[in-house]
């Protein structure tokens, strides 16, 4: 089974070290505003990195086709000779992953690294991992469940 | 086309509300490297000596260095360098969160604040741009209050705020600047200063990043780096925030209490990390970019002590509202801390303060009369919550307190120096100086601003484990080579102390990570190449290290320029006379005339008065220090 991309806020420190990453895989530089994975960090004490699920909602309204299912990995991928920067995508992804590069206008999105991700393998306390489907899925009932139990305790 | 850095300063003047953006001279820049360095140059060359802190005059530089904002491990910090309205001597506070990394992101370096706004004002920078805002309407809103309102009016949940609260606008000598919320600029009082400019906060987000001179080469560095540092010997750290050194510093006889009368706390269980995280804490926190995350959330969900989530506490506040004020109740002490977070205090020097106070006041020297009823005795924690919240408004005993703790003691005459536990007017942190602590006598003694343990903060840890840091390579000798006395060879060891924990304070890191061995840290060696590939500059450990002693030089002069020497570079005389129970019993400071000399030679300073002289600063290319 191929592998996806997981996160447990719980362990998250809120560091944006995976944001850095990223853009520093991606683009060359350290740069969290041009990163494919966003930590949202806000006051008091919430750290929560937000990534695509790779759904593929966006492959289905991309006008060009520019949008595609990379046949290794599953990840949903940009074909930057195609793409036009029209924002499309931005607008249905409901988890709001996608973004519009500033220096490049167009589409930018995760492609999971072919499959080895800079951020999870980077995130010095395991908040973002890169796993096998099935025990990911194993970790996000887990994740889910964990987070109903707290608020009853 | 600028790597590492953004490559420009931006300089405000309040008074005639204008700025101008200038771009920095990269020779200039490399040869202080940045950050502390850099604005050391700046204010040394652009304020002179004797002026005010609090004047309009005064001026006062944020900070970020070469691994601010960057994947380098331990580069979340900023600082803020200014002329200390406490001390009246060089001042530089660090501080973490998103501030340093966001400035850098806006796309400056540096920003030097000058002169002083009619009426109230917020500095907003964002991706380049500078607007200095009214603050009126913030005026008398508290750190939080300040926090919030600016997230709202600027619509952008992003935006890193540093801000003053009510301590700063009352010009409490040892008020802080607050960014994120809960991480203090915390020692010498730059909140009075941004209060006397009439500057409420300083806003920064930008979108800029930072560029990389040679990405694959960074990024192999940085991930060495991440590899040595899974050796990093405080690695433990963590787990239980610095708090953790509660109970190893008192099962070691070294935890500073009661005003540092002794140094062993009964019922330190009952504040130890160990408490802490069991019974309040939240989650760990990181600064931006660090892998270290020493951070955490707690509160305090009921009782007379309810607190809501907020950062820390850490190990010196935990210190300083509880076993320096006899105090065991941990509820207390972060009910303390979250009013020093939002009204703007620096922990320590509250705490010391408080801490004198009932010194004074067991001695017979403060009065009921003084208290307006309140006994002021060792172990009160609602009494410590009360004189917070007096000190931050400077009402009733609250305004004595707000001086620090070197003018109530010459206020109260001789009878209270005994109790005034402070280096060149800045009150002692929690790190015990007598103990093994020898070598960190000397850092008290001598470090720019005071009785400082962050700048540069080595010696404790050369006390205990005698770790090289990396400074072999440099000719770290131990025993060094033909000097036979202790007392020397540890003022020798200093010299290495302080220059290789300069490293860190001209490249705008966190002092973690820069302790240990090769293989452990981030040695000087490892900081040359992961600034080298970011830079683009070839930097070699060498090069930061005369880069550290022109740093380290130029700090020194500042201060004699204020009238500092030999003279001054003293402690308290509680240090001679030995530590009375614990495990540490009959320790005490001895010879730290001996450590001086030592290491004033090894500095290549004269020995009458501990100044460098016209050859060395010549040496270091700062004939413009030579007069
Ligand atoms: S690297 Fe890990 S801990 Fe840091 S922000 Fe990203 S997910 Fe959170
Ligand atoms: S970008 Fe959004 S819509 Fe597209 S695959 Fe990812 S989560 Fe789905
Ligand atoms: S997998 Fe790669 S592209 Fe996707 S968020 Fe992580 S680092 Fe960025």
């Amino acid at each position: 089974m191929s592998k996806v991309l997981v996160v447990d806020p719980s362990l998250c420190t809120g560091c944006h070290r995976c944001e850095m990453w990223c853009s520093l895989t991606k683009y060359g530089e350290v740069n969290p505003s041009r990163s494919n994975v966003y930590v949202i960090r806000r006051e008091p004490s919430v750290d929560v990195p937000v990534v695509c699920m790779q759904c593929g909602l966006c492959i289905d309204v991309c006008p060009t086709g520019a949008l595609k299912r990379d046949g290794t990995t599953d990840a949903v991928v940009v074909d930057e000779n195609i793409c036009t920067g029209c924002g499309t995508c931005v607008k249905v992804c409901l988890y709001g992953v996608l973004r519009i590069d500033e220096e490049t206008d167009l589409a930018a999105k995760c492609d999971l690294c072919s499959g080895s991700p800079a951020c999870a393998s980077h995130c010095p306390h395991g908040a973002l991992r890169y796993e096998d489907a099935g025990k990911a899925a194993a970790r996000r009932r887990e994740i889910w469940a964990m987070a109903h139990a707290v608020r009853i305790r | 086309m600028w790597y590492g850095f953004a490559g420009k300063l931006l300089r405000v003047n309040l008074t005639s509300g204008e700025f101008k953006v200038e771009e920095l001279d990269k020779n200039e820049l490399r040869k202080y490297m940045g950050c502390t360095g850099y604005a050391a140059r700046l204010l040394y060359q652009e304020m002179p000596g004797g002026i005010d802190p609090l004047a309009p005059e005064a001026k006062v530089v944020l900070a970020t260095g070469a691994v601010t904002g960057t994947l380098c491990p331990s580069g979340g910090s900023y600082e803020v360098c200014y002329k200390s309205p406490l001390t009246g001597t060089w001042n530089q506070a660090r501080s973490g969160g998103a501030f340093g990394p966001k400035l850098k992101y806006a796309g400056f370096d540096f920003v030097v604040i000058e002169g002083k706004a009619e009426e109230p004002v917020y500095l907003y920078i964002h991706d380049g741009e500078v607007e200095i805002k009214p603050a009126k309407h913030l005026w008398g809103l508290n750190v939080e209050e300040t926090t919030d309102a600016l997230i709202r009016e600027l619509d952008d949940p992003e935006i890193s705020v540093a801000t003053i609260g009510q301590a700063g606008e009352n010009g409490v000598l040892y008020a802080a600047l607050i960014n994120d919320r809960g991480r203090a600029a915390g020692r010498g009082g730059i909140g009075a200063v941004f209060g006397s400019k009439n500057l409420k906060a300083v806003v920064v987000n930008g979108r800029g990043g930072v560029k990389v001179a040679r990405p694959k080469e960074f990024a192999e560095a940085v991930e060495k780096a991440e590899q040595w540092l899974k050796n990093y010997p405080f690695a433990s750290i963590p787990s239980l925030g610095t708090v953790g050194l509660v109970s190893l510093n008192n099962s070691l006889g070294i935890l500073p209490t009661k005003n540092f009368q002794t140094a062993y706390f009964e019922q330190a269980d009952q504040v130890s990390g160990e408490t802490l995280n069991r019974k309040y804490q939240i989650k760990r926190r990181a600064c931006y970019g660090c892998s270290f995350a020493c951070g955490r959330y707690t509160s305090v969900s009921n009782g007379k002590f309810a607190t809501p989530p907020m950062e820390g506490p850490e190990y010196e506040t935990v210190d300083m509202l509880g076993p320096i004020c006899g105090v065991a109740d941990l509820e207390a002490i972060i009910r303390g801390n979250y009013l020093c977070n939002i009204y703007g205090l620096d922990t320590i020097s509250t705490g010391m303060s408080i801490a004198f106070a009932m010194e004074c006041y067991e001695k017979g020297l403060l009065t009921d009369s003084d208290t307006e009823g309140m006994p002021l005795r060792w172990g009160d924690g609602e009494v410590v919550v009360k004189l917070v919240e007096k000190i931050a408004h400077r009402e009733g005993i609250g305004a004595l307190l707000a001086q620090g703790v070197k003018r109530m003691a010459e206020q109260f005459g001789p009878a209270a120096e005994e109790a005034a536990i402070h280096v060149k007017g800045l009150e002692l942190p929690a790190h015990e100086p007598r103990s093994e602590s020898k070598v960190l006598a000397v850092q008290y003694a001598v470090s720019p601003r005071g009785a400082c343990h962050m700048h540069p903060n080595w010696a404790s840890t050369w006390d205990f484990g005698q770790l090289d840091c990396g400074m072999k390579e440099f000719g770290l000798p131990w025993p060094p080579a033909g000097i036979q006395d202790e007392s020397s060879q540890k003022g020798v060891v200093y010299r290495y102390v302080a220059l290789q924990g300069e490293i860190s304070e001209i490249l705008g890191a966190c002092i973690f990570y820069s302790w240990g061995t090769e293989g452990s840290c981030i040695t000087p060696q490892l900081y040359a190449e992961i600034v080298s590939a970011l830079t683009g500059w070839d930097v070699t450990a060498a090069e930061l290290m005369t880069a550290a002693e022109r740093s380290w030089n130029l700090k020194r002069c500042f201060n004699a320029r204020e009238g500092f020497t030999r003279k001054d570079d003293k402690l308290p005389r509680r240090f001679v006379q030995a530590i009375p129970n614990g495990p540490s019993t009959g320790a005490r400071v001895e010879n730290l005339d001996a450590m001086l000399d030592a290491y004033y030679e090894a500095m290549g300073w004269d020995r009458q008065t501990g100044l460098p002289v016209p050859e060395k600063l010549r040496e270091l290319g700062l004939e413009f220090v030579v007069n």
